[in-house]
């Protein structure tokens, strides 16, 4: 799988170059035919300068000229077509770049494993998994290539017209360089708004934020009325700001409209001019209808690309900020995982710690020197005050994290199961749910667990059974209910050694006596149980007892 | 078809009550389009009348230009053109975002705004003007022209639209799952980190991407298929004025710089028919928006019931066999609950969390209505009652304390706007912050800071409640008020509690009653477990 090396420092930039690199042939096709459209565009409206200066100076009818009118139709047909490939393959490379980012980063958020999860928020990684990927789309299917045929397009006209009219040609060599500076300069104007702009919404959002989250209070106090007042205020003023960015946004678009217009304006005044023989010097006099006429056609053309590159500048911005948000955590780095856990040495031991200390960046070290050896078999009940390191010790049992100082070897067969106060379920069936602890699991397996669990008379009313969708499109269950899920799934998997958070904490009475219940059949069954919690008939339940105070343990006489 | 209308419906409606501003909007597109048709059409008539006049003159037959007025007409056009470019994208976009203000939903319908209901008509009107302007001269060119035009907007509109609904309809639910499936893999990672169950789940997450990105292909697809057959149908309808006028002009009938105005013309209308395509592929997503944003509304309207219901003062709270299941749940949050709180008594319910309390009091609070049974606050059904008339008869300090990002006077004078400063003083020193507010540099107008976070957590608990001591309710829920303070604190607020109390009816959600001297004068004592309420020995 691609991932990112961590002592490189990714750049917004250079990511979203390494990603264009990686489909270089597509967009190079892309802006190869995007060019090759824009070539035909030179033929086609030559071609038509040249049979309306034959039809109209010459005389001749249509139809002794039909084979150019033919040629001229192809022409169209062969510029679709270039067309219709440039936009194909630039959709291509959008497409497999995208599905390549999203690769890298969620393979990274794997890599930074649950202890890095817990202090982020989900909300926030969907967004950049979905909302920011997606926002990479406009850069690599229009801007990139467009980039490039922005380079080529005006020079194949320039050629063009320099053969029809060198005059013209200078004309639109002198405009062509002020086009950019123009922009530059409203651009340069409409970034620093743009920052400004970001400040401020992000304020303006707080208060709005702010507003709708107390919306509750303010009901209970009769302020409806003047809350909804404030959202409105709220939004208005963001309005007035988007407005400022955007007019000076617009600005630059304004600008290259004002070019191609004056192009054409002035293109025709001089070509009118030189027609009538006005105009004495240089090419003027050989003016024909045809040069006329296609210098008049090509003036637009030639500013065309550019105002496309225009309309799709804001690709470029909103790619930028996507990248810089995805690139941050791509940066994270990963050194909190064990990248290569080493065996235990002893054979009946599931996991041995040996001189560990756990230290998180900017908070030293939290836990440590450890010395402990856990045995198949062994019942453990961590009991210590919250703070005191009872979930990092779990954690670094789990493999979620590594020592940062001394060794933690694991058992080959290292599969664990896992239950905490607040038990995950999946968007997905009952049935994927219980499959999350054993993705091979028979529907027999699945009926017996959830029997085990004291959850299968709820699932036999359901008119669906297993197969009954759960979550926010589906069931709900209560926080009792949820907890037996998780507890079959424990029962389905043949984990050796279970890890157990708090799990009777904050449930009903009939769920927590089904908790203790499930622990004592799971010592039964021989399983090394490990359980940070301070109910009195767990620890009874223990062979061992660990308290912890400050990141160190002591070894309680059971 | 039908559907779709009335789905779209109210937000067109909306539209028209902001006709003035769309239709300034369209007019200022149209303007846009029609100068840079002008400036073309109007350049080409100049280029060639000035060809034929100089061939004319170098043949030495008399011929007379009016140079001035093309050429003014020209340099006007290509002003037009700029200004009414500029005007028009600030004016629409003004327009969209002050309409979405007052929707006060953010979404995504300014891409059905801006994209697929003013373009098309801009196009067809502009179409409509440049044809019959041509009709003056030539008529079955101008009849060729409306035919192709007409039949490309038909297309580019209704058949776009029509053959990218169902992938671009999909989109929206399409990211949403995606979104979830995400979440998911960050909430569960834990568990499926531990049951080495991750890659199983990440093949979810693949398999629903593979088929997002296969969608968006289709789009993508069917989008760049339009945008090919835009640009070759206008420019063959170039070819084909160029041919049907040529005729007419070798029998005579019209002069050549009218022709070169009409092909010219038919190039330059390309450029109001190559945004149609992307947009119109694109609509079964707005619909989608428009579906969803619909469904939002009636619940929200729901709450506004006003009723002519009255309460009686001299009730308490009786609850009659309720039970509130909510939608989708598999049991019920709360079940049969059954008791009689008289005016002026308090109660103590005990419970954990999830057991049920924030159901009983919202029930109570009248923002939930029970499945089963009856609730009867101070003699009505509290879901009866109008806003304001919950609001001054009902009180509620809530577990999670909502203070406003602006002053501490302000946040408490949301509770009662005249009250004075003496007053203020007085409910802080019965929460024992007088002192230390009174240690403050700028003491009631200290800011409390977004989310009250210049404040410790107790210090926001006690200013919710000298809050709500500024009211004068009948019904008071108070939920764990005691909640982060030290005990001394505790004491101090039960007492000026205990005052504020007397003759209310109340009750209290604790987890546990560790210090029963907290709670003076109870009457009953109830817990809750899984729903259901019980009597706990007194």
């Amino acid at each position: 799988m691609a991932s990112v090396s961590s002592h490189n420092e990714l750049t917004p930039r250079h990511w979203l170059s390494s990603l264009a690199a990686s489909e270089r042939k597509r967009l190079t096709g892309a802006a190869f035919f995007g060019a090759l459209a824009g070539c035909h565009t030179v033929v086609i409206v030559t071609g038509l300068a040249w049979l309306i200066d034959q039809l109209v100076v010459h005389n001749r009818s249509p139809s002794d000229l039909m084979l150019i009118f033919a040629f001229l139709a192809v022409a169209v047909f062969l510029r679709a077509l270039c067309q219709w490939a440039s936009e194909k393959l630039s959709l291509d490379a959008s497409l497999r770049i995208r599905r390549k980012a999203r690769t890298q980063l969620l393979d990274k958020i794997t890599a930074l494993g649950p202890a890095w999860l817990t202090s982020q928020q989900s909300g926030a990684i969907a967004a950049q998994a979905v909302e920011h990927i997606d926002a990479l789309d406009g850069y690599f299917a229009r801007y990139h290539p467009q980039l490039r045929i922005t380079v080529w397009v005006p020079l194949v006209i320039l050629a063009v017209v320099v053969w029809l009219d060198y005059l013209a040609a200078v004309f639109l060599l002198l405009a062509a360089p002020l086009i950019p500076l123009f922009m530059a300069l409203v651009g340069m104007g409409a970034e620093r708004m743009n920052r400004d702009q970001f400040a401020a919404v992000a304020r303006l959002s707080a208060h709005f934020i702010d507003r709708v989250r107390g919306i509750t209070t303010l009901q209970l106090f009769g302020h409806t009325q003047a809350a909804q007042q404030a959202v409105w205020v709220a939004s208005d003023q963001y309005r007035r700001l988007s407005m400022r960015t955007l007019k000076l946004a617009f600005l630059s678009s304004a600008v290259l409209e004002f070019f191609s217009s004056v192009a054409i304006a002035v293109v025709a005044m001089y070509v009118g001019f030189g027609l009538l023989g006005y105009i004495e010097y240089g090419p003027a006099p050989s003016l024909t209808l045809f040069s006329g006429l296609a210098v008049l056609l090509l003036a637009p053309e030639f500013f065309q690309p550019l105002r496309t590159l225009s309309m799709h500048y804001h690709d470029r911005a909103a790619a930028l900020g996507a990248a810089e948000s995805i690139v941050n955590t791509l940066n994270e780095s990963p050194v909190m995982r064990d990248t290569s856990p080493t065996t235990t040495k002893t054979d009946n031991a599931l996991v041995e710690l040996e001189e560990v200390q756990v230290s998180y960046p900017g908070r030293g070290v939290v836990m440590g020197p450890l010395n402990l050896t856990l045995k198949q078999g062994d019942v453990v009940a961590v009991s210590g005050e919250s703070g005191s390191g009872k979930s990092t010790l779990l954690s670094l049992l789990a493999g979620f994290i590594g020592a940062s100082h001394g060794e933690c070897r694991h058992a080959a067969t290292n599969q664990v199961a896992w239950l905490d106060q607040q038990p995950c379920l999946l968007q997905g069936s009952l049935a994927d749910n219980l499959r999350l602890a054993d993705p091979l699991a028979s529907e027999d397996a699945m009926q017996t667990a959830l029997k085990r669990a004291g959850l299968i008379d709820v699932v036999n009313d359901l008119p669906h059974g297993l197969d009954t969708p759960l979550g926010e499109r589906g069931v709900g269950l209560s926080g009792g209910q949820a907890q037996r899920l998780a507890l079959a799934r424990v029962y389905l998997s043949s984990a050796p050694l279970v890890l157990l958070d708090e799990p009777t904490a904050k449930l009903d009475e009939a769920t927590e006596q089904a908790v203790v219940a499930a622990l004592i059949d799971w010592i039964k069954e021989g399983r090394t149980l490990v359980v940070a919690t301070h109910h009195p008939a767990v620890i009874k339940a223990a062979n061992r007892h660990f308290k912890m105070t400050h990141g160190q343990i002591e070894e309680m006489p059971v | 078809m039908r559907d779709i209308y009335r789905q779209f419906l109210p937000w067109l409606r909306l539209l028209t009550r902001r006709r003035r501003a769309f239709s300034l909007g369209a007019l200022l597109a149209g303007l846009t389009l029609l100068a840079g048709v002008a400036l073309l059409g109007l350049s080409g008539w100049f280029i060639t009348a000035s060809a034929l006049t100089g061939i004319a003159l170098a043949l030495g037959i008399p011929a007379i230009l009016d140079v001035y007025v093309p050429g003014g007409g020209i340099r006007f056009f290509a002003l037009l053109r700029t200004v009414s470019r500029y005007a028009e994208r600030v004016y629409n976009h003004n327009s969209v975002l002050a309409l979405l203000a007052d929707l006060r939903f953010r979404v995504s319908l300014d891409n059905f705004y801006l994209r697929a209901l003013m373009p098309p008509l801009v196009a067809l009107l502009g179409s409509a003007i440049m044809v019959l302007f041509v009709a003056l001269w030539l008529p079955y060119v101008a009849l060729l022209m409306a035919f192709v035009l007409g039949f490309l907007w038909l297309v580019a509109t209704v058949g776009f639209s029509a053959w990218g609904w169902r992938q671009s309809h999909h989109h929206v639910g399409d990211q949403e799952v995606l979104r979830h499936l995400v979440i998911d893999q960050v909430q569960a990672s834990a568990e499926l980190t531990s049951y080495r169950s991750d890659q199983w789940h990440r093949g979810f997450v693949d398999a629903h991407e593979q088929q997002v990105l296969h969608n968006q292909r289709q789009v993508g697809n069917k989008q760049s298929l339009g945008n090919a057959i835009v640009a070759a149908v206008t420019s063959l309808l170039a070819l084909g004025v160029l041919w049907l006028a040529g005729e007419v002009l070798s029998r005579g009938q019209v002069d050549g710089p009218i022709v070169v105005m009409a092909v010219l013309m038919a190039l330059g209308i390309n450029e109001a028919f190559s945004v149609l395509p992307s947009a119109f592929v694109r609509l079964g997503a707005s619909y989608a928006a428009v579906e969803r944003l619909n469904k939002l509304k009636p619940g929200a309207s729901a709450h506004s019931v006003v009723s002519s219901a009255n309460a009686s003062l001299e009730d308490g709270v009786i609850f009659e066999g309720v039970s509130l299941r909510y939608p989708y749940a598999l049991s019920q949050a709360l079940s049969d609950a059954d008791f009689h709180l008289s005016a002026g008594k308090r109660a103590v319910v005990t419970g954990i969390s999830g057991a049920g309390k924030s159901t009983l009091a919202a029930l109570i609070m009248g923002r939930l209505a029970p499945t089963q049974g009856c609730v009867n606050v101070l003699g009505v059904a509290p879901t009866a009652l109008a806003n304001t008339q919950r609001a001054e008869h009902l009180a509620m300090l809530t577990q999670h304390v909502d203070l406003f990002d602006a002053s501490l006077a302000e946040n408490l004078l949301i509770a009662d706007p005249t009250a004075s400063d003496e007053r203020l003083w007085q409910v802080l020193s019965d929460v024992a912050l007088a002192d230390w507010v009174e240690r403050l540099p700028k003491a009631l107008d200290t800011a409390v800071g977004e989310k009250g976070q210049q404040l410790s957590g107790g210090q926001a608990r006690r200013v919710a409640l000298a809050r709500l001591m500024l009211r004068d309710p009948q019904v008071v829920i108070l939920d764990e008020p005691f909640a982060s303070v030290d005990t001394m604190t505790a004491r101090h607020l039960a007492a000026s509690l205990d005052r504020w109390l007397a003759d209310r009816t109340v009750i209290y959600f604790i987890h546990q009653v560790d210090q029963p001297d907290l709670l003076p004068h109870i009457d009953y004592h109830w817990h809750l477990d899984a729903g259901k309420l019980g009597s706990e020995a007194n």
